[in-house]
C-alpha cells in the first residue's frame, strides 16, 4: 500500500463526490444508445462488441466498487480539479448497487442475445440508458429504488437476523 | 445509421426525460391520510406528539438529505421526534406500509397511528406543512 494514499477515513474525506457516479453514468448512457443504434442499423456485431465491454465496466464498478470504477477514475483526474470542491458526499454503496443492478440487466441481455434471443441486447441496453440516463440528467439512481423492492420480496434478508 | 436506429434514440431521450419528469415531481410529494388500521404503538416515539420515521436503505442518497432535514426540524421543536429504520433490517414494516422507494417517511402520531407520508426527500417547509396538517387532524379529532 502506498503511503502517498490519502487515508479513505481522513477528516472531510467521508464519502465521494456525489458528481462522479453521474458523470460516470452520462457516459455509460452515450454508450448504451451507440449500442442501440448499431443493432438497429444492421451491425449487430459491434453492438455485441460494445455492449459486452459496458457488461465489464459494470462488473468492475460493482465488484471492484465504484471507486476504483474506469469513469470514476477519469473523473477524479480530469474532472474534479478544474470543479469546486463537493459541497456534499455520499456514501459509495449506493452508486456501487447500481453498477450491480446495471450488470445484471446488461448481462442478462448479453448472454441471452449469445444464446440466440434476437433483440436481448436491444432491450436490456434500452432498460440501463433509461436509469443511467436518469442518474445522469435528473440525480436519482432508479436501481437503488430496486432495492426496496427485493427486501420486500425476501431477496435481500436482514444481516445478523435468524 | 438509418431511420429505425435514429427514431429508437430519440424515442429513449425523450422516454427518459420525461420519466425524470414525473420522478422529480412526485419527489418529496406529502400525502396526509390516516390510516388507523395501522396503528402500531412502537413506531412512536414515546413522548412525541408528532414522530417522523423515516424508512431508510443503505443504498440512498436521498435519505442523507432527508435525515439533515427531519433533525433540523425536529432540534427546534420538543413535540416533535424523529427515528429512522434501515428496512433491510424492518422488511416487515416496508411490507405493511406498502413502501416502495426509501426514504419514505411516515408521520406517526403518539398512539402509533400513520396520519400521512413523505415520499423521497422533501424541502423543510414541506416537511413543516405535513408536520401542520397531520396536527390539525389530531385537533380536529380531539
Amino acid at each position: 500500500m502506498s503511503a502517498a494514499a490519502p487515508a479513505p477515513g481522513a477528516a472531510g474525506t467521508q464519502g465521494i463526490d456525489p458528481r462522479g457516479p453521474r458523470f460516470g453514468a452520462a457516459i455509460t448512457a452515450v454508450l448504451l444508445l451507440v449500442v442501440v443504434g448499431l443493432a438497429l442499423s444492421g451491425q449487430l456485431v459491434a453492438a455485441i462488441a460494445v455492449h459486452a465491454a459496458l457488461v465489464a465496466i459494470f462488473a468492475w464498478g460493482a465488484f471492484a466498487g465504484i471507486r476504483r470504477h474506469p469513469w470514476g477514475r477519469l473523473y477524479a483526474r480530469l474532472v474534479a480539479p478544474r470543479l469546486a470542491p463537493p459541497t456534499v458526499r455520499e456514501d459509495p454503496a449506493a452508486p456501487t448497487f447500481a453498477q450491480l443492478v446495471g450488470f445484471l440487466i446488461t448481462g442478462a441481455g448479453l448472454v441471452l442475445q449469445l444464446l440466440g434471443v434476437p433483440g436481448a441486447v436491444v432491450v436490456a441496453a434500452s432498460l440501463a440508458f433509461v436509469a443511467a440516463f436518469l442518474n445522469a440528467v435528473f440525480d436519482y439512481c432508479l436501481g437503488c429504488q430496486l432495492y426496496v423492492l427485493l427486501v420486500r420480496a425476501g431477496v435481500i434478508r436482514p444481516r445478523a437476523a435468524a | 445509421m438509418d431511420s429505425p436506429a435514429l427514431l429508437a434514440i430519440a424515442a429513449l431521450v425523450l422516454g427518459a426525460t420525461a420519466i425524470g419528469f414525473v420522478v422529480r415531481a412526485r419527489s418529496g410529494r406529502v400525502v396526509v391520510a390516516s390510516d388507523p388500521s395501522s396503528t402500531d404503538a412502537r413506531l412512536a416515539v414515546p413522548g412525541a406528539e408528532v414522530t417522523l420515521l423515516q424508512l431508510s436503505s443503505p443504498v440512498c442518497s436521498a435519505c442523507a438529505v432527508m435525515r439533515r432535514v427531519t433533525e433540523e426540524l425536529v432540534a427546534g421543536e420538543p413535540a416533535l421526534a424523529r427515528r429512522e429504520l434501515d428496512v433491510t433490517e424492518h422488511p416487515e414494516l416496508a411490507s405493511a406500509h406498502n413502501v416502495l422507494s426509501t426514504p419514505t417517511t411516515l408521520l406517526v402520531d403518539a398512539t402509533g397511528a400513520v396520519r400521512g407520508r413523505i415520499v423521497g426527500a422533501a424541502r423543510p417547509e414541506a416537511v413543516r406543512d405535513a408536520v401542520r396538517s397531520v396536527r390539525e387532524q389530531l385537533g380536529a379529532a380531539a
